[in-house]
């Protein structure tokens, strides 16, 4: 799994490539802990994301707490139709913000 | 801090390990580690076997040191695991004799009792590999579902309207026009027209794990697929069945059907299991070894002396409910789905079982329904007994309650089929029925609420067979129609199955809202078959466990097609919701300011016809209560029915003072049977033949 940032429309967007499950999940966890220290708005950019398991949708919807715990937004950007179609049945869907793209963050941006 | 046990302290294999601790059994998450445990009274050696997930051999096998065992109950905290890539089970040596009950076979690997999580039947009807070492494979559930606050409903028993549905059977059919049709995803689409129609609550058919190809045969005609349908087979009693859920491919099996919970709840509806622990998935000595018969075969089963099966199931083995192991298994196992779950109540499949002492005896106080009925976790929950087994024993009205166990009311169904087809002699008997069966409940001290009223239910005809064929034509299932219940009580109103005479489909209409309008009126608890509102037929197929086509699943298209009898059945259910008096949940309860509490009318007021020949009969119920704004105010309700076939006058009693008789329903009025306007009636009214008039005595303005 690759990770970095970026900074859109005042959203701090983390880019992931490659799939979020048991194995991966632990890294993107630390990665994400370490980036709540900079008081913004979080996006995942998950467009280049094939494949989520339960343990994945875990730490998103971990992170989530934590990023409101703060008073922050956090938003998922790019979600493949078969991880949003899991997240719904789930019960994980309707925590988030979800958009379609990263275009998307600039009108997001107010919602906070 | 860590903690000092987070740290192993062997290696096993190349696996790291310590000493676990014995409960709570099965797998649970510990500091850096899984903890597995497992119970065996006779087992000499016990093995923890390690798969990756789906894997055919396992990656590592696991004895447990004789250190590792406390008492009869093995463990091991084993580290670094991957959970999610996991799938784990248990090999125990021991005696081979069957004749002293003993099965251990170290050959064979066993599912974990208490998994919360089984893979294996991922994706409903989609043949495994047959050949697999371990067919059923416990994997590790996290259980930390999010509900944000939501809590079980609570509605009070008089309060509930149970509707009984089957989780595949409700949306397979394309008619159904849901995105995950045949899953648990698919019903909570359904649940807008649920809570549309007025149910609160719903009582799903077995959705504990099970193997759809457990006798899985083809018919011998039409080499159609027959599958175990219903599911009253359990592999797993911790598990909901990966094949019912959109999500068993990627095991989230657990957090769909948590999100099914949760979204009934948030409609108001209540979900109520049908749990089967009379028997399990292993069959008799001619069975698989899955998991109790190779764990402890004469602990978790009720064997004859020479070690064989006792078969009070009907299905080749008994589970032992009454040895303390496995009650505390079964109490176990209510627990974790009425706190993990947030289940409202649960039924008992063949339940009679349940009170059955190890050699097959019914007990007086049978220690698992007295553990049941006094738990604090299940407290809340409603407990309904199926009051019957296929040993014979049948308890409706003595089964051992402890002033908390409801029954299904055999008793009811079989009074009300036969007074709906005019059967002689039946008044008395619709009288008790209607009170919700003071006969049967009153002595013991129990209430109305007891009895759950149905008319059909999964087992038998729907209710459009009931009113459409005179015997079960069950040729589909392949048994050479010898299978099902002779005993329906039906009527096909003229001709045998579908007919376009539209006097005999009139009729049939007629009869099936005259079902609902008694249903819907008695005191008790009211239970209605999925799709009944509308009109559902199996095609006289009375006992359709093995079917898995459109015979069996729900036909939305008759919702259309059948839209004003789903109409009457709605409005009838608002009415009973509307009306306390229905709902009055105490025998011989106090009379209101008006009139008593209950009462039974004829053609003449207060003077019923009992005798053999009546078929008419009117009830009036009334009780005290508060108007939606708060002001006292009764309820009147009276109900005329006449299943002769001629019509007949019923004077009505006299509407209190201040009051005025108003006619809310009338089955007979095959234009408006309901009268939207409810206009007054004064003296009384000739009700038709075969039909069923509601009334209520309104204030007069």
């Amino acid at each position: 799994m690759q990770i970095s940032k970026s900074t859109i429309h005042n959203w701090l967007v983390v880019h992931i490539e490659g799939q979020v499950d048991s194995k991966t999940s632990a890294q993107l966890n630390d990665y994400l802990a370490a980036e709540l220290a900079n008081d913004a708005n979080i996006a995942l950019d998950l467009r280049q994301v094939p494949f989520m398991s339960s343990a994945g949708l875990r730490t998103l919807l971990l992170l989530y707490r934590r990023v409101e715990a703060l008073g922050f937004a956090l938003a998922l950007v790019g979600l493949a139709e078969d991880i949003a179609d899991t997240m719904k049945v789930t019960g994980f869907y309707d925590f988030f913000i979800v958009l379609p793209d990263l275009d998307a963050l600039q009108t997001a941006a107010g919602t906070t | 801090m860590d903690r000092i046990d987070s740290l192993p302290t062997d290696n096993i294999c190349g696996q790291r390990v310590r000493p676990g601790k014995p409960l709570p059994f099965g797998v649970s998450h510990v500091p850096g580690g899984l903890n597995f445990s497992v119970y065996t009274s006779a087992g000499e050696q016990c093995t923890l076997v390690l798969f990756r997930q789906g894997a055919a051999e396992p990656f590592a096998e696991l004895p447990f040191p004789g250190h590792y065992r406390i008492g009869d109950v093995f463990c091991m905290v084993v580290f670094g695991l991957d959970f999610e890539d996991l799938e784990y089970g248990f090999r125990i040596d021991g005696p081979f004799n069957p004749d002293k009950g003993d099965r251990f076979d170290a050959s064979k690997i066993l599912m974990d009792p208490h998994a919360r999580l089984i893979a294996g039947r991922d994706r409903w009807g989609e043949d495994p590999d047959w050949q697999r070492i371990y067919p059923y494979r416990a994997r590790v559930s996290l259980d930390d579902f999010d509900w944000q606050g939501e809590r079980p409903l609570e509605i009070p028993m008089q309060d509930l309207i149970i509707y009984e549905a089957h989780v595949r059977a409700m949306t397979q059919s394309p008619s159904s026009q849901t995105a995950h049709p045949g899953t648990y995803a698919g019903l909570v689409e359904k649940i807008p027209y649920l809570k549309d129609l007025g149910i609160n609550a719903i009582e799903l058919m077995p959705i504990f794990e099970f193997d759809e190809f457990e006798n899985s045969r083809n018919h011998p005609d039409t080499g159609e697929r027959l599958y175990n349908f219903w599911g009253y087979s359990t592999v797993g009693f911790f598990a909901p069945k990966a094949g019912y859920a959109a999500t068993g491919k990627s095991g989230m099996q657990v957090d769909e059907f948590k999100q099914l919970v949760k979204s009934f709840h948030k409609a108001g509806i209540e979900v109520i299991l049908d749990v089967v622990f009379n028997h399990t998935a292993e069959g008799n000595e001619h069975g698989p070894t899955l998991c109790f018969k190779g764990l402890d075969n004469k602990t978790y089963y009720m064997l004859t002396p020479e070690g064989y099966y006792f078969n009070f199931s009907g299905t080749g083995n008994t589970l032992n409910c009454n040895n303390p192991i496995v009650r505390s298994l079964v109490l176990d196992c209510l627990r974790y789905w009425a706190a993990e779950y947030h289940i409202d109540g649960f039924r008992f499949d063949l339940a009679t079982i349940l009170g059955r002492d190890p050699w097959g005896a019914p007990l007086p106080n049978p220690p698992l329904l007295e553990s049941l009925a006094f738990d604090p976790i299940l407290s809340s929950c409603k407990l309904i007994a199926e009051a019957w087994d296929a040993g014979g024993l049948y308890q409706v009205g003595t089964f051992p309650a402890f002033g908390r166990w409801a029954e299904w009311n055999g008793l009811y169904r079989d009074s009300v089929r036969r007074y709906l087809k005019g059967d002689p002699g039946l008044v008395g008997q619709i009288a008790q029925r209607v009170l919700g069966s003071p006969d049967l409940y009153r002595m013991s001290g129990r209430a109305p609420a007891t009895s759950v009223n149905f008319i059909t239910c999964h087992d038998g005809f729907t209710l459009a067979d009931l009113v459409s064929y005179n015997s079960k034509h069950n040729e589909a299932n392949g048994e050479g129609n010898r299978d099902g219940g002779d005993d329906n009580h039906s009527w096909n109103c003229g001709a045998e199955g579908w007919s376009d005479d539209p006097g005999i489909q009139q009729l049939r209409r007629r009869q099936m809202l005259n079902a609902f309008a008694i249903l819907l009126t008695s005191r008790g608890t009211p239970m209605l078959l999925m799709g009944d509102e509308f009109g559902r037929s199996q095609h006289g197929n009375n006992n359709a466990y093995c079917i898995d086509s459109p015979l069996t699943w729900v036909d939305w298209n008759l919702l259309k097609t059948n839209a004003e009898l789903q109409a009457v059945v709605k409005a009838l259910i608002a009415f009973r919701h509307q009306h306390p008096a229905l709902r009055v949940n105490r025998f011989d309860g106090p009379s209101s300011s008006l009139l008593p509490c209950s009462s039974f009318h004829g053609s003449t007021p207060w003077q019923p016809d009992w005798s053999g020949e009546s078929r008419q009969l009117a009830w009036m119920m009334s009780c005290d209560h508060r108007s939606p704004n708060g002001e006292p105010a009764v309820d009147i309700v009276y109900v005329a029915t006449n299943m002769a076939h001629h019509a007949s006058w019923f004077a009505l009693p006299t509407a209190p003072d201040g009051y005025a008789w108003h006619i809310c329903f009338n089955t007979g009025d095959n234009q408006h049977p309901i009268l939207v306007d409810q206009p007054k009636v004064d003296s009384g009214l000739l009700v038709g033949e075969r039909s069923v008039v509601i009334l209520q005595a309104k204030p007069r303005p």
